[in-house]
Order: structure tokens, then C-alpha cells, then sequence
């Protein structure tokens, strides 16, 4: 077998390292001959698969490598050695181990005729052919060379030595027993090998044995070997001077990969379609920052937002100083009105003393005092805070209607009746609205034409008169006047001939029959001559000042007034068509100031200081007792619906009362900055109106509705003004036309002014 | 010339109007027009308030200004004046003194016609035949008297009482033709009346004169027209059969007097005092207590249109009258003592206040010759001399 080792692959150099575990076997000489057949059978014995491995090693490593270097004879060495095995493998599995030698010696004889076939076919490599002979390995002690040794079974020699003489067999005198008492007897037993070349039993020396241990464990058979030899390192990552290929880089490896290119566009596009999402960068739930008093117990917050604080004391100032500047300190008379004054009223709690030096300061006098001063206030002045109630004020004013969605009322003044001399206590409008009668101070009682204020006609009465009133009867044409203590009843003459008749009728026809029971306390005449042509027809005498007439809303009727505080002659009401007057009270029951009659029942409404009654004339009883919150009541006017009344007071209230709401006042109006001497109401539109003594009318808008369950409403519209004030005294009485929304206003001024 | 107010803005001056300057007149004042509004500021001003645009053509008429009314006579009365009618040649007047007066138009009292118990509140000519007028006075007692007046002989003598109404009268008026008239008084009717002879008693006339009152034949109305609410404040025959009356009611209603119903209300929001009609511009005005004169057209359906409201006067409004000769101006008198003379093509402010009277001013009239007439609460009658102008110059 010839190796050559050429070129420098790894295949080469494994296989170096590999022959250097095996050549010892084959290429280093024995150290003895016997020992080293012996160890052959014996790994043919116990180790048939090693032996196995080798030959198949050897064999394919020598086919590789021939093939490699010259084919043609080496290939036909391969064809027989493959045969030999083949046949040598059919005879392992035939035969026994006793047959390993004759297998042996059978390859042996093959392999001569090989070698003779081959010196036969080509003469020139003759030189050559004992390279190969493994002849020389033959156990020198017995030349028949490798032949199987049954062949000299059953001769007495088993060879020949090397002078040719027969080897004879040993004398075989150990039957089986001898071999077992062998086997028990003879410690060396288990390292004695029998040798079949020479038939003698041989006993292994302890390096022979410790070799076949070594080799069974599959270690190398030298001990001095050191198979952990340091590799070489050829391929690491240090550059080494001489490339290990020298082949210039890739042209791929510097141009972009259109391959890759396509990847990351399809991503890309994916990405875009929304395919494919990308990973979302987590936004870290945690806030890095928080409000560390979010949880804050809300309690103690509450408690530090109601915290008072103690009032600011004021800073000390020079009086406080012990050597005060000379101006602080008090005078004799500041001293005497310190002492003469209340504690409390002491701009200054001490007197401002001078010292030269803060050592002569004496000690506080007051200082167990103001200590225990201190501590009472602490305890007795609880402090508490007051909340402020944050509301807009224009939210609490109730939502009215604006006065120009509430027209028609009277805005501008018209027209000034003038005339008169003295002040005008009472105006009165006659019930077709063309006429209108004033009384005054002077004495007199004037007619003037509404629509041009012309005075149409003048009646001297001899006395200041307090009120007039004009019979509301449209039949009639009557005007009461009262005139110190009597009740003038004129006729004015002024409209319709008819009816101007028909009241004088009335006045003179009446039946003189008045049965006297006793001395009345009213009297009853007829006027004549200058003051019947004047138009005063009857005369009504009151035992005391009538301070105000006023008509039932039929004509018949007529209730005077004469305020008295001791007496229960106070209210008359006269009958004009039979001329009787009776006094329907008799308690007196405060001073009364002025009565209404009810529009459509039989009340009879009469106002004293502080309260209204209402009477209910045909039963003869108090109905009810209305409360003005006022201290003095002026005037009361009767709603033309009968349910409501206003009153007016000397205290600048108006009160409006709903009959039957309550006996208190459903509103009360504070406009007059004066006492209110006059209220009225309209007797068709709502208008309601209020003179007083600061010389203004207001009117107000007051809707009266027919469901009981709606307030009335009620708005201020206008202030009339244009009444001078003379003596303290404004606007004394006021009235409504009976159809137009025009005021009458009369005043102390002696004028009467009509607002439209 | 007053032009100063137009050099901001451009136009042209016709030739026309140039040769119109430097013609006869001598000193002729002119007013312009600018879509039928007077030019009372900058014309650039005048648009930005009417609302013109500036890019429109604007044409500019101008017309002879109304020269200023000059006070002519002032007529004294005993008392208050309430009514005045004047034609051509006599001023009839009423008063609080209960009597009518006759004046001529150059202010000498003529004539007093005395009869009525109370006062005379609206007086006003029939017709005129020759010598002989006819004339009506309306009373508070109740009664309008229709009066024969012989300007020759100046002797007047009561035709008719005509008894009917339950108030005051306090309007009367008469149709065109003078045959009958009309009255309206505070009970809340309107009577109409026959002027005509035919009724005249002679014999008895002397049996009621008696002393001062001679009781003239009674008359009684040939219809009564009812339908409003407060008092007729105002009437007048706006046609042959016509009839406007303005009424506290806050109404006025045109009743046609043939058939004897109301044909047409107007409603307004306050008390009419007056009402004028115009042939020439067919317009109402009335004036009321709440200072503004107003203009309707009678004619329309629907009532409550108001065309134009004139505005300056601070009183009620108790007499407008329309030019007998001019489609545009009217007089009014009113509470605050003002007599204002307006054109409605200026309807911001008056052409002219007349601030002659002292008190307050009940009654205005005109006449065609040229005189306007303003009475009132001053006892004064005022005359004052106006141009009267039948057409527009530049119109």
C-alpha cells in the first residue's frame, strides 16, 4: 500500500493524524513476532468488528488514493481485495473462530496468486511488487506463511522453521478437565493465549495486557501519545498576511439587492394600505407627573376656605409711642371730654402719656384687665361668616312687561286748567267725559269743558270745599260738594237739556213730607234765589266738617265723611230721592277717612287710620277687615270690578289689596318720595294712578284677571309731573276720564292739568 | 338764489332754468325737489337719509319757493275763537261768547250774529246768493241755527233751530252744493239736515221773538247717522253724498249719506280733533291729541293705513286744513299755541311756524284769495297773506 501525501487539503491532514494511530500496527516492526500474531487473532477473536473497521478502512482509503494517482492495476488490487472480503466475510459467517488462521493463509495464497498474476501481465513493474508484500510481517518462527493451519490438522508439525526443519506440534495431553483445572488452578490462565502457528500456549506479560486493555478502550496504544496536541489555528479571525483565497469581493456584495429591494417595497405598500400596522409605540400609561394632593381629604379644604382670619389690628401709632410727639398728646379740654365720654365713644381707648425715657415707663395698669377683656371677646364673639349671596340684582326683579307694550296710558301733559285762586282739592270728571268740576280753597266750584279747558261755569259756595263728585248716574246731571260742614248738591246745567231737567226735577219734586223723629242729626233744605240760580239745589247740613262726599254707582246714594275721634257720627249715607241720611255705624270705630261704595254689590268700603272695612250693607255686618301696613291711611279707590282696592297713605305707600287673596296687601308700591294723598282707577282701561305730595301722578298698568288663580298685574308706567309744589303740598287729588286713558290732576298750585 | 347747499354735488342748471333766472323775476326763490321730497340739507345728505343710491340719476325739480306767510290783521273778539269759515270776501267766525261774527277779509267786524244760549262752536257758510249768504253755527246747547245773512242791508235773520241732538254740537258742515249740511255733536251722532227753504214758517217767526231769544222755525233732520262711540269731534263732506266724520272714538268713518250708512272706518290709536279733505289730493288729514297729523286716503278698504304722518306740533292738534288751491300744503293749529304751515312733500319738518298766538289755537282756515285765518284761545283772530299758487313752477 503506498500513501502519497501530496497537496494540501484537510482531507490529507485528518488522514495524517489518523495514520499516526494506526501505522504503528503496520509500519513499526513488532517488538515480537508472536505477540504481535497473537494480537491479531486475538482481535479477530474478541473483536471482529475492529477488525472489520480497519480492513474496510484501509481498503477504502487505499481505493481512494489509488484511484487517485495511477487507476489501471490498482483498480484490479481493489477488485480482488474486495472479492477476498467478500469472501472472507462468507467464511466468518461459516466458520468458527479455531478458523481464523486457515482464513488467513487462504488470503495469503490468493494474494500470491495475485501477485503472480500480476508479475505475469506486466513484467516492468516487477520492481515494485514487494512494496507491498505483507510477507515480511509473517511470524518468522514458522514459514508456511499465511495459510489457514488446518491444513496441518493432521499432520504431527504444523510447519517448518527456518532451517527447513518440522515444527511439530506440541504433545496436546490437556483434555477438558485439564483445562478447567487449568483454568481454576493457574492464576496466569487468563492471560494465556494459544498460538496456533506455533500450537504453544503463550502467557501475556503485563505490558502486553495492559496494551490489549488500552486498545479495547479504544485509547491509543502508546501511552506517550498525546492526543491533545494544540491545533493550528488556520481559519480565525485575525488577517493574516496571506489571504487564505485571494479572490477579489463580489460585485452583489457592493450594488443593493434588487431582491431586497422588493421586500421592503411590498412592506412598504402594505404599510401604506394599512395592511400591515405598525408596532405602536406605547405611550406609558403612567403620567410622569400627577397632582399629589388630587385625593386630598376635601374636609380640611373646606375648613381652611371658611378660615376667618382675625381682623387686622391697626398698627401702633405715635399716641401709642411713650414719648409721643407734642401734638398727640391730649389737651386739657380733649382730656376732659375723654373722661366725660362713654367708653365706647373714645376715639382713643388711653390717654397719649409722655415719658423722657422708656425706663421710667411704668408698668400696665390695665393689664389683668385687658387680658381678661381679650379673653371675653374670644369667647363671647363667635364669628361667623356670613355668605354673600352672589346673585345678579337684575335676576330678582320680576319680569313685567315694558310700559310701551302697555299702552295706551296718559305720558304728556295736555292741557292746565287754569282758574282757580286757591289750591284745588278735588277734581271730578262727569260720567259722559266732557265735563269736569273742580273745588278749591277759594271758594268756588268750577265746570270746564274737558277737550279745550274752558271754564265753563263758576259757583261760589262760601267756604273752602273739600270734595266734589259727580253723580256717576249718566241720567242725571248732579254734582255733590262739600263745603265746611255741608253737603252742596249743584246742578250744573251743562249737557243735556233732558237731563238737566230731569235732575232739577228730582232735586225740587221730591216730597216735603220728613217725618221728624227727634232732632236729626243732618238737615236737609232747599236753597233759594241767588244760590238756586247759581245751580246749588239742596244743602245738606252736617253736624261737623265733611272732609268727602262720594256717589253710589246708581246716583241715588251719597256717603259724607266727617272725620271725628270721639264720635260715632262719622259716615252719613243720604238718600237723595227721598232725602233721608241715616248713619249706618254705631261704634266709632277709629278715625274715619274716606268710604267707597262697591261698583256692582252692596259693600260699603271705609277706610280709617290703619285698616279698610268693608261692610256688606244689607246684611248690616263687617265682611272684611283689610290691613294696610300703613300708619295713616289718605284715600281708597274701588277696583270698577269690585275686587281690588287700592289705598293710599300718607306714609308713601300704595297698597293694592285682592279681595280675595287676603286681607294684606297683594302688593304695596313705594314710588312716592311724599304722602300720597289720592288714588284712582280707570274704569275701563287698567289703569290705576297715585298723586302724592312730591307733586307727581304715577300711573301704573294694573291687569285684573278674570281667573282667580292669576295675580294681577302690575306695572308702574308713568310719572306724570308738572304740578309745582306750593306749601309742602303737591298733586291733591286725581282722577281718570271715564273713557279716554287721561288723567286729571289737581293740585295746590290752583291748576288741574290733564295728562294724555 | 339759495344754491349753496347744492354746489357739493353735480348737476346741470337746465337753460330752462338759467333764463327762468335772468328773466323778468327779478328775486325769485326757488325749492328743489328730489323725488318728490323738499331738498331741506346737502343734497348728499338728503340721499344718505332717503336712502338714494349715489349711483342713480337724481332728478332735481325745483319750484318756486312758498314765501313766508305775512300777518296781516289780527281780529279782536270778546272771548274765545272756536271756529272760523271764510270765503272770498267774509270771514265768519265762532266764539265762546256765544255768538258767530261776520268779518270782511280785510278785518272790519261786519256782522255779530247772536241766538245761541250757549257756546258757538263751529260756524261755517252755506252759500251765497247775491247779497244773501247763508250760514250755520253749531252750539254746546245742543242746537245748530241756520242763519240768513244780507250783506246789503247786513241784517241776519235765524232760518232754521235745528233741535235734535242730546250734546253739544260741535261740528257742522256743509255739502257742496249747499243744500244740506251736516252736523255731529258729543252724543255721539251725526245728523244730516236740509238747507232748503221750503221749511221757512214766516208766521211764526214773530211769535217766538221775544226779547233777545227770537225762537226761529225748528227743524228736524232728515236722517241720523249712528254707529260711533264717543264724540263726533269732526265732519265734512268729502263728495255729494258724502261724509267723513272723526270721532273721540278714535275712529274716523265715511258714511254715505244716501243710503245713510257707513261705508268705511279708519282706526287710529287716539282722539281725532279735526279732519280736512282735499279734492285735489283726495287725502284726509286729521289731526289728534297725540301731536301728529296724519294723512289717509278715504278710499282705501282696509282702514287703518296711515299715508304720511306729519310731525312738529308738541299740543294736540286741534284744526288742519288743506290749501284750497295746492295739492300739498296744509295748515294746522294746535295746543302749544303754533299755527304750522306744512307741504307733505316735507313731511320732517313745517314749511312755516306761525307763532302769532298767546294761547291756544282752535281753528284755521284759507281762502282762495289768498289769506290764511288762525284762531284761538287768545280771543285773536290772525290773518296772514299768502302766495297762492295754483300749479307747481318746475313740477
Amino acid at each position: 500500500m503506498r500513501w502519497s501525501v501530496s497537496g494540501s487539503s484537510t482531507r490529507v491532514q485528518s488522514f495524517v493524524r489518523n495514520a499516526g494511530t494506526f501505522p504503528p500496527l503496520t509500519t513499526t516492526p513488532p517488538p515480537t513476532p508472536p505477540v504481535y500474531s497473537m494480537l491479531t487473532t486475538l482481535f479477530n477473536i474478541n473483536n471482529k468488528a475492529t477488525e472489520k473497521d480497519d480492513d474496510d478502512l484501509s481498503d477504502s482509503e487505499d481505493s481512494q488514493f489509488s484511484g487517485l494517482e495511477d487507476s489501471g492495476s490498482d483498480s484490479e488490487d481493489e477488485e480482488s481485495d474486495v472479492e477476498e472480503k467478500s469472501s472472507d466475510d462468507v467464511e466468518e459467517d461459516d466458520g468458527s473462530n479455531d478458523d481464523q488462521d486457515k482464513q488467513r493463509q487462504q488470503t495469503k495464497v490468493k494474494n500470491n496468486k495475485n501477485k503472480k498474476g500480476a508479475t505475469e501481465g506486466k513484467q516492468e513493474k516487477k520492481g515494485d511488487e514487494y512494496e507491498h508484500d505483507t510477507s515480511d510481517e509473517e511470524d518468522i518462527r514458522n514459514t508456511v506463511g499465511n495459510i489457514p493451519m488446518e491444513w496441518y490438522k493432521d499432520f504431527p508439525h504444523i510447519g517448518y522453521d527456518l532451517d527447513g526443519k518440522k515444527i511439530f506440534k506440541p504433545i496436546r495431553n490437556k483434555d477438558e478437565l485439564d483445562e478447567f483445572l487449568d483454568k481454576m488452578e493457574n492464576p496466569d490462565y487468563w492471560r494465556t493465549v494459544h498460538d496456533k502457528q506455533t500450537g504453544r500456549d503463550i502467557v501475556l506479560s503485563d505490558e502486553q495486557v495492559d496494551l490489549v486493555n488500552r486498545l479495547q478502550r479504544g485509547q491509543f496504544g502508546d501511552i506517550n501519545f498525546n492526543e491533545y496536541q494544540p491545533t493550528v489555528e488556520f481559519f480565525s479571525s485575525d488577517v493574516m498576511i496571506h489571504p487564505v483565497t485571494n479572490r477579489p469581493a463580489d460585485k452583489r456584495s457592493f450594488i443593493p439587492s434588487l431582491i431586497e429591494k422588493e421586500k421592503v417595497s411590498k412592506l412598504v405598500h402594505a404599510i401604506k394600505m394599512g395592511w400591515i400596522k405598525p408596532r405602536r409605540v406605547q405611550a406609558d400609561s403612567k403620567e410622569r407627573y400627577y397632582d399629589l394632593w388630587a385625593n386630598e381629604d376635601s374636609s380640611i379644604l373646606a375648613k381652611h376656605r371658611m378660615h376667618l382670619p382675625a381682623p387686622k389690628l391697626r398698627l401702633p401709632g405715635h399716641e401709642e409711642s411713650y414719648n409721643p410727639p407734642p401734638e398727640y398728646l391730649f389737651t386739657e379740654e380733649e382730656k376732659a371730654l375723654w373722661e366725660q365720654q362713654d367708653p365706647e365713644d373714645r376715639k382713643l381707648p388711653f390717654i397719649p402719656k409722655k415719658f423722657s425715657s422708656l425706663r421710667q415707663v411704668p408698668a400696665y395698669s390695665r393689664f389683668i384687665h385687658e387680658k381678661f377683656e381679650r379673653c371675653l371677646d374670644l369667647y363671647l364673639c363667635p364669628r361667623q361668616r356670613k355668605m354673600r349671596v352672589n346673585v345678579n340684582p337684575e335676576d330678582l326683579i320680576p319680569k313685567l312687561p315694558k310700559p310701551k307694550d302697555l299702552q295706551p296710558f296718559p305720558t304728556t301733559q295736555s292741557l292746565v286748567y287754569r282758574g282757580h285762586s286757591g289750591l284745588v282739592r278735588s277734581v271730578s270728571v262727569s260720567p259722559s267725559g266732557q265735563w269736569l268740576a273742580s273745588g278749591s280753597d277759594d271758594g268756588s266750584v268750577r265746570f270746564w269743558e274737558v277737550c279745550s279747558s274752558r271754564c265753563m261755569k263758576i259757583v261760589q259756595v262760601g267756604g273752602a270745599v273739600k270734595s266734589v263728585a259727580w253723580n256717576p248716574n249718566p241720567a242725571l246731571c248732579l254734582l255733590a260738594v262739600a263745603v265746611d260742614s255741608t253737603v252742596l248738591i249743584l246742578s250744573p246745567s251743562l249737557g243735556d237739556k233732558l237731563v238737566i231737567s230731569s235732575s232739577e226735577r228730582l232735586l225740587a219734586g221730591s216730597q216735603e213730607e220728613n217725618p221728624s223723629e227727634g232732632p236729626q242729626p243732618v238737615v236737609w233744605s232747599e236753597t233759594e234765589g241767588e244760590e238756586l240760580k247759581e245751580g246749588i239745589h239742596l244743602k245738606i247740613q252736617h253736624p261737623k266738617a265733611v272732609h268727602q262726599v262720594t256717589w253710589h254707582a246708581k246716583g241715588d246714594y251719597l256717603a259724607s265723611v266727617m272725620p271725628d275721634h270721639s264720635s260715632h257720627l262719622q259716615v252719613f249715607i243720604h238718600q237723595l230721592s227721598r232725602r233721608r241720611s241715616q248713619n249706618p255705624f254705631r261704634k266709632n270705630k277709629g278715625l274715619v277717612q274716606c268710604v267707597a261704595f262697591h261698583p256692582i254689590r252692596p259693600f260699603f268700603f271705609v277706610a280709617t287710620q290703619r285698616y279698610v272695612r268693608i261692610y256688606n250693607l244689607v246684611k248690616q255686618e263687617m265682611a272684611k277687615k283689610l290691613q294696610a301696613n300703613s300708619k295713616w291711611i289718605s284715600n281708597i279707590a274701588v277696583h270698577p270690578g269690585g275686587d281690588h282696592v287700592i289705598c293710599g297713605s300718607y306714609d308713601c305707600k300704595l297698597s293694592w289689596f285682592d279681595l280675595d287673596l287676603s286681607t294684606k296687601p297683594y302688593k304695596v308700591l313705594r314710588h312716592h318720595k311724599k304722602a300720597v294723598r289720592s288714588v284712582a282707577f280707570h274704569k275701563g282701561y287698567p289703569l290705576f294712578a297715585s298723586a302724592s305730595d312730591d307733586g307727581t301722578v304715577i300711573v301704573c298698568h294694573g291687569t285684573v284677571y278674570n281667573d282667580l288663580l292669576q295675580n294681577p298685574l302690575i306695572v308702574p308706567v308713568k310719572v306724570l309731573r308738572g304740578h309745582v309744589i306750593t306749601h309742602d303740598l303737591g298733586v291733591l287729588d286725581v282722577t281718570f276720564h271715564p273713557t279716554q286713558p287721561w288723567i286729571f290732576s289737581s293740585g295746590a298750585d290752583a291748576t288741574i292739568r290733564l295728562f294724555t | 338764489m339759495k344754491l349753496d347747499y347744492l354746489h357739493s354735488s353735480h348737476f346741470l342748471i337746465t337753460t330752462k332754468f338759467e333764463s327762468s333766472l335772468t328773466a323778468s323775476h327779478s328775486k325769485v326763490e326757488f325749492d328743489f325737489l328730489v323725488r318728490g321730497q323738499f331738498l331741506r340739507m346737502p343734497l348728499s345728505a338728503h340721499m344718505d337719509t332717503e336712502a338714494i343710491s349715489t349711483e342713480d340719476v337724481v332728478e332735481i325739480e325745483y319750484v318756486e319757493k312758498i314765501t313766508a306767510p305775512e300777518p296781516e290783521e289780527c281780529m279782536m273778539h270778546d272771548d274765545w275763537i272756536s271756529s272760523i269759515d271764510a270765503d272770498s270776501e267774509w270771514i265768519l267766525t265762532g266764539s265762546y261768547d256765544k255768538t258767530a261774527r261776520i268779518w270782511s277779509v280785510d278785518g272790519k267786524a261786519v256782522m255779530t250774529v247772536a241766538g245761541h244760549l250757549d257756546v258757538v262752536k263751529d260756524a261755517t257758510w252755506v252759500k251765497r246768493d247775491g247779497l244773501t249768504s247763508l250760514l250755520l253755527t253749531a252750539s254746546l246747547d245742543q242746537t245748530v241755527l241756520l242763519w240768513e245773512w244780507n250783506s246789503e242791508r247786513n241784517k241776519v235773520k235765524a232760518r232754521h233751530c235745528c233741535r235734535g241732538h242730546t250734546g253739544s254740537v260741535d261740528t257742522v258742515s256743509t255739502d257742496p252744493t249747499g243744500s244740506k249740511f251736516c252736523s255731529g255733536s258729543w252724543d255721539k251722532m251725526l245728523k244730516i239736515w236740509s238747507a232748503g227753504k221750503k221749511r221757512i214758517k214766516k208766521s211764526r217767526m214773530p211769535q217766538t221773538d221775544q226779547g233777545r231769544n227770537r225762537r226761529p222755525s225748528s227743524s228736524t233732520p232728515l236722517m241720523t247717522l249712528s254707529g260711533h262711540n264717543e264724540a263726533v269731534s269732526s265732519v265734512l263732506w268729502s263728495d255729494a253724498e258724502e261724509v267723513c266724520s272723526a270721532s273721540w272714538d278714535h275712529t274716523i268713518r265715511v258714511w254715505d249719506v244716501e243710503a245713510g250708512a257707513m261705508k268705511t272706518t279708519l282706526t287710529g290709536s287716539k282722539v281725532f280733533n279735526c279732519i280736512s279733505y282735499s279734492p285735489l289730493c283726495r287725502r284726509l288729514a286729521s289731526g289728534s291729541t297725540d301731536r301728529h297729523i296724519r294723512l289717509w286716503d278715504p278710499r282705501t278698504k282696509d282702514g287703518a293705513l296711515v299715508l304720511l304722518s306729519l310731525t312738529s306740533h308738541t299740543g294736540w292738534v286741534t284744526a288742519v286744513k288743506w290749501a284750497p288751491t295746492h295739492e300739498h300744503q296744509l295748515v294746522s293749529g294746535s295746543l302749544d299755541n303754533l299755527v304750522k304751515l306744512w307741504d307733505t312733500r316735507s313731511c320732517k319738518a313745517p314749511l312755516y311756524d306761525l307763532a302769532a298766538h298767546e294761547d291756544k289755537v282752535f281753528c284755521v282756515d284759507w281762502t282762495e284769495s289768498g289769506l290764511m285765518l288762525s284762531g284761538g284761545a287768545d280771543n285773536k283772530l290772525y290773518s296772514y297773506k299768502y302766495s297762492p299758487c295754483r300749479t307747481d313752477a318746475g313740477a
